[in-house]
């Protein structure tokens, strides 16, 4: 399933009775290797929850979000969420833009992994190509591409050279296209990712199935069919669940390319709530979309866990 | 029946080409045309932002060093992207050890916990830091986005440098233990050097992330002078009349850093990227 294995796990061996005491004497110490983690994401990651709860039942603003204390208004903003136009606009939006991430996303990653699976110098440079396209800084990526999307760009030429367009298209600026090539934009990002994962799984299908397959007069179409995507299914659901979180998450392109807009079109639910606490400073506000936005990636990371530690098999 | 098998694979063959070629054009231009637009001049830029036939110049590159904006930020980006490299080392490598020696109820529980931390949006934990900081009175300081992203990528690293830990045999630990060593010891001398491999690849991935992140560096620095790179490029990119070549220039800037890494650490990168995922 990775490219790394890991050798096989090394359990303690069954201790007899007396030696139990000493190995939870041991336990405890390793537990102490974990202090300094447990302190700062308590204090950095705990708390900060915390915080962020209280905000969301209370009256937060620019003038009392440092200093000061917040009133408390319960579900208040809640109650003001559900009627606000810009929060009922970003369901939507959001929904769509996660389904293009993760159907570009994905589908582009397996289609690029199958490829790169071929052997050969060309295949070897444009994979290291697109590893490297990960590790670039979102924002840089963003700023890129908002650059070709200009009306007289480099995509609007492209289209127009080859005749499919006579007129520039306003990629940016159209609602829906904005929503769209920010989305699209972002699942270029991500096919890196999902392609080497895949890429790696398709080296992992054991290469006498396909012998077999072969001789039993199997084509290659038939063996991928109906041989390596089976195969491939338990890193798809876990592939599937990790893009989700990605590009609900997603932040940097947006910023970078639109802004959210034009006018809501590109808001998804993280996006306001980021807008709604440090550009409209209503800090409560935004918290409770904030709180949102953490219940739906709570209930992924859920899903998560629990698809792993079953392919783990332990 | 032979024929048949030929012209598929022959068939075959020209797909997976023309797919290679597809790839390389969806990834190559892009940052082809990042580097040519930074050595164009605004003048050509506005004549014709597509064309890729110009004079070279490097005025873009001079003027953002001489506006002295570039090396004040490339000079934070280091200090940011480098302290919270070693300082989430620091945290994380005991912990991934700890963890995974510690098994049962830790093992499950801590897990769960890191999973779930690692995927909360940073758009959510900007909020209440912006809070916490102001509070601690770090609010426009480094050290205060330094610590911000070191939380945001602690529970990510420990999860990239378990798998390797648990590789280790512990058998190799209770030999060192039976020769006399501690528990700290035997971690020193035995296990951290048995992980080397998975801490390189975490400090690679850690770095380029911090080096890409500028939500906490644009809410937490109120001055312009403390932004890092990537913080300059997301507010230079949405103001009026962007200047694209500087913009590209201050782009392949703080691409470049990345670019190092990147050669020095190639393989492990392809690799931790897929195990840090699935596992």
């Amino acid at each position: 399933m990775t490219t790394m294995r890991p050798s096989q796990r090394h359990r303690p061996r069954r201790s007899p009775r007396g030696l139990r005491r000493r190995k939870n004497r041991k336990r405890l110490r390793f537990a102490l290797f974990l202090v300094p983690a447990v302190i700062y994401l308590g204090l950095l990651g705990v708390y900060p929850l915390i915080n962020l709860l209280l905000m969301s039942v209370s009256k937060v603003d620019a003038g009392n979000i440092v200093q000061g204390s917040w009133p408390f208004v319960g579900l208040g903003n809640a109650g003001q969420l559900i009627h606000l136009s810009d929060f009922q606009q970003s369901l939507p939006v959001t929904i769509v833009y996660v389904l293009v991430v993760v159907g570009v996303g994905m589908l582009g990653g397996l289609a690029a992994a199958v490829v790169l699976e071929q052997p050969g110098y060309l295949a070897g440079a444009v994979l290291a190509l697109m590893v490297f396209t990960w590790a670039m800084p979102p924002v840089v990526l963003g700023s890129l591409w908002k650059f070709l999307l200009l009306p007289h760009g480099l995509v609007n030429s492209v289209l127009m050279g080859l005749g499919l367009d006579s007129q520039p298209i306003y990629w940016l600026v159209r609602r829906v296209l904005a929503l769209l090539s920010v989305a699209l934009v972002n699942s270029w990002a991500v096919v890196p990712f999902t392609a080497l994962v895949y890429r790696a799984a398709l080296l992992d299908v054991p290469p006498d199935v396909i012998d077999a397959a072969r001789v039993d007069g199997a084509t290659g179409w038939q063996q991928f069919l109906f041989i390596k995507l089976p195969l491939l299914l338990p890193v798809t659901l876990i592939l599937t669940i990790l893009t989700v979180v990605y590009g609900f998450r997603s932040f940097d392109f947006i910023y970078v390319m639109t802004y959210g807009g034009p006018g809501t079109a590109t808001t998804t639910l993280p996006f306001l709530s980021y807008r709604l606490s440090f550009i409209n400073y209503n800090f409560g506000l935004g918290s409770a979309v904030a709180i949102l936005t953490i219940l739906v990636v709570a209930g992924l990371a859920y899903a998560y866990v629990r698809i792993t530690r079953r392919t783990e098999g332990s | 029946m032979k024929l048949r098998a030929t012209t598929s694979r022959v068939l075959r063959f020209a797909a997976s080409r023309l797919g290679l070629i597809i790839l390389l054009v969806l990834y190559a231009i892009p940052i082809i045309w990042m580097v040519a637009t930074s050595l164009k001049s605004n003048v050509a830029i506005f004549a014709n932002p597509a064309s890729l036939v110009f004079s070279p110049t490097f005025s873009a590159y001079a003027k953002i060093w001489t506006q002295g904006t570039l090396g004040t930020a490339a000079l934070n980006s280091v200090i940011i992207a480098v302290s919270t490299m070693v300082l989430t080392l620091l945290i994380a490598i005991p912990a991934a050890y700890g963890l995974d020696r510690a098994r049962g109820a830790f093992l499950s529980v801590g897990l769960a916990l890191l999973v779930l931390f690692q995927m909360v949006p940073q758009t959510a934990s900007v909020i209440p830091l912006y809070r916490i900081l102001g509070t601690w009175k770090l609010l426009g300081s480094l050290a205060g986005v330094i610590l911000a992203d070191t939380a945001m990528l602690t529970p990510f690293t420990v999860l990239i440098i378990r798998p390797f830990v648990r590789s280790v045999p512990v058998e190799l630990e209770e030999a060192a233990e039976i020769d006399g060593a501690g528990t700290l010891t035997s971690f020193v001398r035995v296990v951290l050097p048995l992980i080397a491999n998975g801490i390189a690849t975490a400090a690679a991935i850690v770095f380029i992330l911090a080096w890409g992140e500028f939500l906490y560096a644009i809410s937490f620095l109120s001055n312009p002078q403390s932004y890092p790179i990537s913080a300059l490029i997301s507010q230079e990119i949405s103001s009026y009349g962007t200047s694209w070549s500087g913009l590209m220039a201050l782009a392949v800037v703080g691409s470049l850093p990345i670019l190092l890494v990147y050669i020095v650490a190639q393989r492990r990168l392809a690799s931790g990227l897929s195990l840090g995922a699935v596992k």
